[in-house]
């Protein structure tokens, strides 16, 4: 504890704040892949799997193509195929989304496990110098500024697009026809319908466009947040992300916010883990962060409900 | 040129086994107000929804303006200026009344939606025809008849000059009725056509310029409104007569059963949280509350049978304290329930009829042997029920959700009422069903009442309360305003008290 203490500039500096949006962005890709359904009221759980063939996708197109941007192409397509695949059992067919989700994770970990042994030849995970990594953007005159060079230089592609992609799909959910229609469609589709609205075309899109992210998502986290591919590499950010699209009610910035969390309590952990807290707490502290949070607003929440229904306290 | 604007000639619609429409007319001049009516399940809603293209017609031809309409759908039917008025809205309750409104026809500006140019035209209308709604407010924020009103300036914006209502009032105060009628009158006088579907007769012949009468899915004929009578349209529609008045006996009221000490009961919506009130029931009488909906009616009901929390006072049943209690708790200790919504909490709609009718007494024998379900105890009792009740169909075994309003209140009534408890509480009990349906649960109330139960009795519609009840309580947000006998209550004393006047019952009614 005392080293905790005596370093504690060491562990909250300002590298804290890049860390903490580099382990988020993962997670943020997901949670706005799991945003755009859950608006149309899919509870896209297949987001884990289609991340993880994502960034595999990514990994073997980067690999033999020599071209990063084909590889988040290829892997953006790979996951718009699962997800009009879970499209069509759930619209079409009318099964549990949950079921079909929970189907596409165990597949996506068997298949990429699979092929990574038949393609590589490699079993776990693959890494080599000839897959093509997501650039950094080096702005040659933040180098010299101390803090914001330190804040905002060489971030990787992807994580600017994050940015782009979280005040675009705001843009996109609140303020244009498009987003209306998803959102009622969601809500109450058979108002949607009765408004001339085709409501499971707009779900077909919405997983579409889900499929596509949820794509970028993995290829993110195998070619800029890392430069390979390892088994089971999502790690359950999927489902974290999923989780942080509840915490922020599938609005693009609360969820983007709830994702920083998890990257938060992910960057100080493993910078805890160097002064002597165990690594197995250390590897708990997003999920306990989650229980938390959820936990905490709902409490909030439920107890403000609670007074402004009361009939002893308010009005006269 | 074609008088009719609307033209439907011999149309059939079966869902699977069902016959919704057997036979079905109906046409519908430039700037009138057609009446269609019909018990429920009579196939009249089925019969506008297949105009509005909700469902493709079996059999039949269906001409709008001239033109033979060979598929429907609501797009084109909203192209061809047929809008529609559900009865249950379709409004989207987190989404604002104007994004609402402009639902599927958004005036655009470059990528966005250009709420400026919207909430011009929606103002537009709201002039034009005295539609008074807040368009910033969130549906789930706004009250009945607004909402109604947010639906007809929906169908406006779309273009409609034809506009169906699907029971528009069945959900409305007698003074948000008056305010609709007013709107339709004007509408009407734009040169718009109107088609009103209810089975409310005093509406239809106080708006109607036309009636069509619908019977178990066929046409029995249109009527101009000035050619007939309640009485007249009565034998159309169910083919006989009826009698709603019930001869009143008061003399055997007994036992208090039901006592309520200053209780305080919390809602969402401030006009309803009941702030201290005491009444009681006693056994052989039937205490009817009246007041405007959303006046603490439903809190007061949840909180009797242990839906809601109680924040303050004593809920007294049977001599037992079941303030706060489990409903569970509550119903052994001599509670029945009709509550106001079959659809949510009346029936589960997914299960058959004889489920529904046994769910609230499972663990009973003859319903079980052991641990086991008994399917003869079930089937016999079912079978008993379908026949004293006329629930139509008659095949017990058919999910709850092939059943008509009236049919599927028969089922809540028949389950509520055989179990014999001391107290029976019926909130709404006759709420968007038919008039055959309404005599029945009716008079089931009256036996229960005469067979020693205290009835609770909550509607909103004066009319049942007047001649149901022994006892009348008036109550106006979350308060009692008044009490008075039956015998004493009338329109006018009961409606000043329902709006918050004085508590006393007489100087009301020489005020008025």
């Amino acid at each position: 504890m005392n080293a905790i203490l005596e370093n504690f500039d060491k562990i909250f500096n300002v590298s804290l704040v890049y860390a903490t949006f580099r382990s988020a962005t993962p997670i943020i890709f997901a949670a706005l892949c799991a945003a755009i359904t859950q608006q149309a009221n899919i509870l896209n759980i297949g987001t884990e799997g289609i991340m993880l063939v994502g960034a595999f996708t990514a990994v073997t197109v980067s690999y033999f193509s020599g071209s990063w941007f084909l590889g988040i192409v290829a892997a953006m397509i790979a996951g718009a195929i699962i997800s009009m695949i879970m499209a069509v059992g759930h619209i079409r067919y009318n099964s549990e989304i949950c079921a079909i989700g929970m189907g596409i994770n165990m597949l996506a970990l068997a298949i990429t496990k699979f092929l990574v042994k038949a393609i590589f030849n490699s079993t776990g995970s693959f890494s080599s110098p000839d897959i093509k990594a997501i650039p950094r953007v080096n702005l040659a005159f933040l180098d010299s500024i101390p803090v914001l060079g330190e804040l905002f230089n060489d971030w990787c592609v992807t994580e600017w697009f994050a940015i782009i992609l979280i005040i675009f799909l705001q843009f996109l959910f609140y303020k244009t026809v498009w987003g209306l229609r998803l959102r009622a469609v969601g809500q109450f589709p058979e108002a949607a319908k009765t408004a001339g609205i085709r409501v499971n075309s707009v779900k077909y899109q919405a997983m579409l466009i889900s499929g596509l992210i949820g794509g970028l998502a993995g290829a993110h986290l195998s070619l800029g947040y890392s430069t390979q591919f390892i088994e089971n590499m999502t790690n359950n950010r999927g489902f974290m992300g999923v989780a942080a699209m509840y915490f922020g009610g599938a609005n693009p910035v609360f969820t983007a916010l709830g994702c920083l969390l998890f990257g938060f309590s992910d960057s100080i952990g493993a910078r805890l883990q160097a002064y002597g807290i165990p690594s197995q707490f250390v590897l708990m502290m997003p999920y306990i962060v989650t229980v938390a949070v959820l936990s905490i607003s709902m409490v909030a929440k439920l107890s403000a409900g609670r007074k402004r229904e009361s009939a002893l306290h308010s009005g006269n | 040129m074609n008088e009719y604007v609307v033209e439907m000639k011999g149309i059939v619609k079966n869902f699977g086994q069902v016959q919704a429409v057997k036979h079905g007319e109906f046409n519908l001049r430039k700037g009138e107000i057609h009446s269609l009516i019909g018990e429920n399940g009579a196939g009249k809603s089925t019969m506008m929804k297949l105009l509005y293209g909700m469902y493709p017609i079996d059999e039949g031809e269906i001409t709008v303006k001239g033109e033979a309409m060979k598929t429907l759908s609501p797009k084109i039917a909203i192209e061809h200026g047929i809008g529609m008025v559900h009865q249950e809205f379709m409004l989207v309750n987190e989404l604002t009344v104007l994004e609402n409104i402009i639902l599927g026809f958004e005036p655009k500006k470059g990528l966005t939606i250009d709420f400026d140019k919207a909430r011009k035209d929606v103002e537009q209308y709201i002039n034009q025809y005295n539609m008074e709604v807040q368009l910033d407010k969130k549906v789930s924020q706004i009250s009945v008849g607004e909402a109604q009103r947010v639906e007809i300036i929906k169908t406006l914006m779309r273009g409609a000059d034809i506009i169906i209502l699907d029971e528009p009032t069945a959900v409305l105060t007698p003074q948000e009725a008056r305010r609709l009628f007013e709107i339709l009158n004007n509408l009407k006088q734009d040169g718009k056509s109107l088609v009103f579907i209810s089975h409310k007769l005093n509406e239809v012949m106080e708006i109607s310029d036309r009636i069509s009468v619908m019977r178990q899915g066929g046409y029995m004929g249109t009527v101009n409104k000035d050619e007939t009578s309640p009485l007249d349209l009565t034998k159309r529609m169910i083919g006989r007569e009826v009698f709603l008045n019930i001869d009143k006996d008061y003399s055997k009221a007994g036992e208090t059963i039901l006592k309520i000490e200053d209780v305080w009961i919390p809602s969402q919506k401030e006009t309803s949280k009941i702030r201290g009130m005491s009444l009681h029931v006693r056994e052989g009488e039937i205490v009817g509350i009246a007041g405007i909906d959303g006046n603490g009616q439903s809190e007061l009901v949840e909180a009797i049978t242990g839906l809601r929390r109680v924040e303050k006072g004593r809920i007294i049943l049977n001599g037992e304290d079941i303030t706060n209690k489990s409903p569970r708790r509550i119903r052994n200790s001599g509670l029945a329930h009709i509550p106001e919504d079959r659809n949510t909490r009346g029936l589960n709609r997914s299960m058959s009829i004889e489920e529904n009718l046994v769910a609230v007494r499972l663990d009973e024998a003859p319903f079980t042997k052991g641990i086991l379900l008994s399917r003869e105890g079930q089937d016999a009792y079912s079978k008993d029920m379908v026949e004293q009740f006329d629930i139509r169909p008659t095949d017990y075994h058919l999910p709850t959700s092939s059943l008509s309003g009236g049919n599927a209140q028969k089922v809540v009534v028949a389950r509520e009422v055989s179990m014999k408890k001391k107290l029976l509480v019926a909130s709404q009990p006759t709420r968007g069903v038919d008039i055959g349906a309404i005599e029945l649960i009716r008079n089931t109330l009256e036996k229960a009442k005469k067979e020693g139960a205290g009835v609770l009795l909550v509607s909103a519609e004066l009319e049942e309360i007047i001649s149901l009840s022994d006892r009348i309580i008036v109550i106006h947000e979350g308060r009692i305003t008044g009490e008075m006998m039956a015998s004493e209550a009338n329109e006018n004393n009961l409606g000043l008290l329902m709006m918050g006047g004085s508590d006393a019952g007489k100087d009301g009614e020489k005020a008025v």
